[in-house]
């Protein structure tokens, strides 16, 4: 737990001498991956703790975004204008996940895939709402209270906290009851039945908070790109955050985060190279993936496990001597 | 009053009729044995109870309370809780985990989203005592899938155990076990406090015969005797269809 909680602090401070090291693209960048992180986040909670793989998930992130738009054409407060994304995201998760969870496995893909697409059409045919295919200027700027927020380096800071913070509230999340029950439920439905529990209420759960993060994400996005377009709705942009989900590693909490890091990353450094730069990410992906089986996360445990050779060594021989006590007791 | 009321059901799959007018009722403190060969329905008979499988006709009662139509999770509120023939396990989590998933169930807490969940003192009180009470305390932080065939039988009962119910159905504890583990396991049946009823079944008929206060022999989905140990060794009938014959079953 010390240990964990040092990686912590060092991260923080990185996160925050980040700016003071990289230029102001760079800061932009850094931006962007917080916003990308949270949705990645979003999307691994019910990917990787409740088993849920859903390919329509830029639905919630295009919710939060345009929520952002619409209503902040009316009104300019920043709380307000989060906390309805966030309130509104949620709700249609409840309400379209009450229905989706009663599938499972390539259904539920393929039904998430469904309304994902249904909204895309919805922001592409409500031209008088959502500008349709334009898209739509964000009027509202960043406020929380003192003074306007515009500089790339005020808005990094308000990007990393958030996403921060929604870490925080996931890593409570997963270690609270219900997340634990969540998890029981993804890897046996039956015998939670068999012990009382109704699984439907759970994976709903999971999946409303994973549809609000989402729309937090997408209503952040709003402010930091100005503008918004169904593209953030469409199917493509689902099928980016699982990637970054994969790629980071499925079953954690900090593997998605860092999943969105390297796949933004990547994407703004091989295109300032070439215009085929999908053709060079594809590539990267596939060995990524084949090769990093478990993901990124677990690169960094074999790491670890490495530099804690000695250590885990250690515990290793201490096991087997417990092992064998036990043996000569029995 | 009795515990358990199973009166009169029938279940059907399609044109086989597998159980007939399926009646079996359960004391508190009894310990009551089903048996019977394969495919006579002793499992289909718990599916039933339990509601995994809606029945067509019949009607059963948990403590005079009519539970026929009741969604299977909300027995284990009632007071029942199952084994499964198959272990029925989570794989991929700890002994610990999965006593904490099984002992959570009752809990008013078990729909809190904040509080870690390791923080109430209560699960843990519990969780430790199950494994003191059961000798498995060293193994509690190994992966289900990595214990051995013995042990997961065990903790399959465990986790019905942990709800504390005041019916435990046990679906062939022993099935797939060495001799000497299923000694362990009827050991394990016998120390059950009698505050807990059981109704099992079994095939291995020393286990049957150490542990049953009443037997209830089930053949083609039908009851052919309920009775004591005694009246079912010495019934000519039982003998015919379920020992072969002539041969005297032996405790």
């Amino acid at each position: 737990m010390k240990k964990n909680l040092l990686i912590m602090f060092l991260l923080l401070i990185a996160a925050a001498a980040l700016p003071f090291i990289v230029s102001e693209y760079g800061i932009n960048l850094a931006a962007e991956i917080c916003i990308m992180a949270i949705f990645a986040m979003s999307l691994g909670l019910i990917m990787g703790y409740a088993g849920m793989v859903s390919l329509g998930h830029a639905a919630f992130f295009g919710i939060g975004s345009y929520t952002v738009t619409i209503l902040g054409s009316h009104l300019s407060n920043f709380y307000l204008l989060i906390l309805g994304s966030i309130v509104l995201s949620g709700l249609v998760a409840l309400i379209t996940g009450a229905i989706f969870i009663r599938t499972s496995k390539f259904y539920f893909l393929m039904i998430t895939l469904a309304f994902g697409q249904l909204l895309f059409a919805l922001t592409w045919q409500l031209k008088d709402l959502t500008g349709g295919a334009d898209g739509m200027k964000i009027s509202s700027t960043m406020n929380l209270g003192f003074g306007d927020i515009v500089s790339p380096l005020g808005i990094y800071f308000v990007m990393a906290g958030a996403a921060i913070l929604v870490y925080i509230f996931l890593r409570f999340f997963v270690h609270s009851p219900a997340g634990k029950i969540i998890k029981g439920v993804m890897e046996n439905e039956s015998r939670m039945k068999a012990l009382g529990y109704d699984p439907r209420i759970y994976k709903l759960l999971a999946y409303s908070v994973s549809g609000a993060l989402a729309g937090f994400s997408g209503s952040l996005y709003g402010y930091f790109n100005l503008f918004v377009s169904p593209d953030l709705t469409n199917w493509m942009f689902s099928g980016q955050v699982m990637i970054m989900v994969i790629i980071g590693g499925v079953g954690t909490l900090i593997g998605p985060a860092i999943g969105a890091g390297l796949f933004i990353f990547l994407q703004n450094f091989i295109s300032t190279y070439t215009e085929r730069w999908p053709l060079i990410m594809g590539l990267l992906l596939v060995i990524l993936v084949i090769v990093g089986k478990g993901g990124i996360i677990h690169w960094f445990a074999l790491l670890r496990s490495k530099i804690f050779y000695r250590r885990s060594q250690k515990r290793m021989e201490y096991a087997q001597n417990h092992a064998q006590k036990e043996e000569v007791t029995n | 009053m009795s515990l358990l009321k199973v009166e009169n059901i029938s279940k059907s799959f399609k044109t086989l009729q597998v159980l007939q007018n399926v009646s079996v009722e359960v004391q508190p403190g009894e310990r009551h044995v089903i048996i019977g060969p394969n495919g006579a329905g002793k499992t289909t008979l718990f599916n039933c109870i339990t509601n995994v499988l809606s029945i067509d006709s019949g009607t059963v009662y948990l403590e005079g309370q009519e539970i026929s139509h009741l969604p299977s999770r909300k027995l284990v509120h009632l007071g029942m809780s199952r084994t499964f023939q198959k272990n029925n396990l989570f794989g991929n989590l700890t002994v610990e985990e999965n006593l904490h998933l099984a002992v959570t169930s009752t809990k008013s807490y078990r729909y809190q989203i904040f509080n870690a969940l390791l923080k109430h003192e209560d699960l843990k009180k519990d969780t430790d005592e199950v494994l003191e009470q059961w000798g498995i305390s060293s193994r509690r932080n190994v992966k289900v899938n990595f214990l051995s065939y013995g042990e997961q039988r065990l903790l399959e009962v465990l986790l019905a155990m942990a709800a504390k119910p005041k019916l435990l159905l046990l679906d062939e504890p022993t099935s797939g076990m060495s001799p000497a583990e299923t000694i362990q396991t009827a050991e394990m049946i016998k120390k059950l406090p009698r505050s807990v009823s059981i109704l099992i079944i079994e095939h291995d008929m020393e286990v049957v015969f150490s542990i049953a206060d009443k037997i209830t022999v089930l053949h083609h989905g039908e009851v052919i005797l309920s009775g004591t140990p005694e009246e079912v060794r010495n019934n000519e009938q039982v003998r015919q269809i379920y020992f072969g014959g002539g041969a005297k079953a032996h405790a």
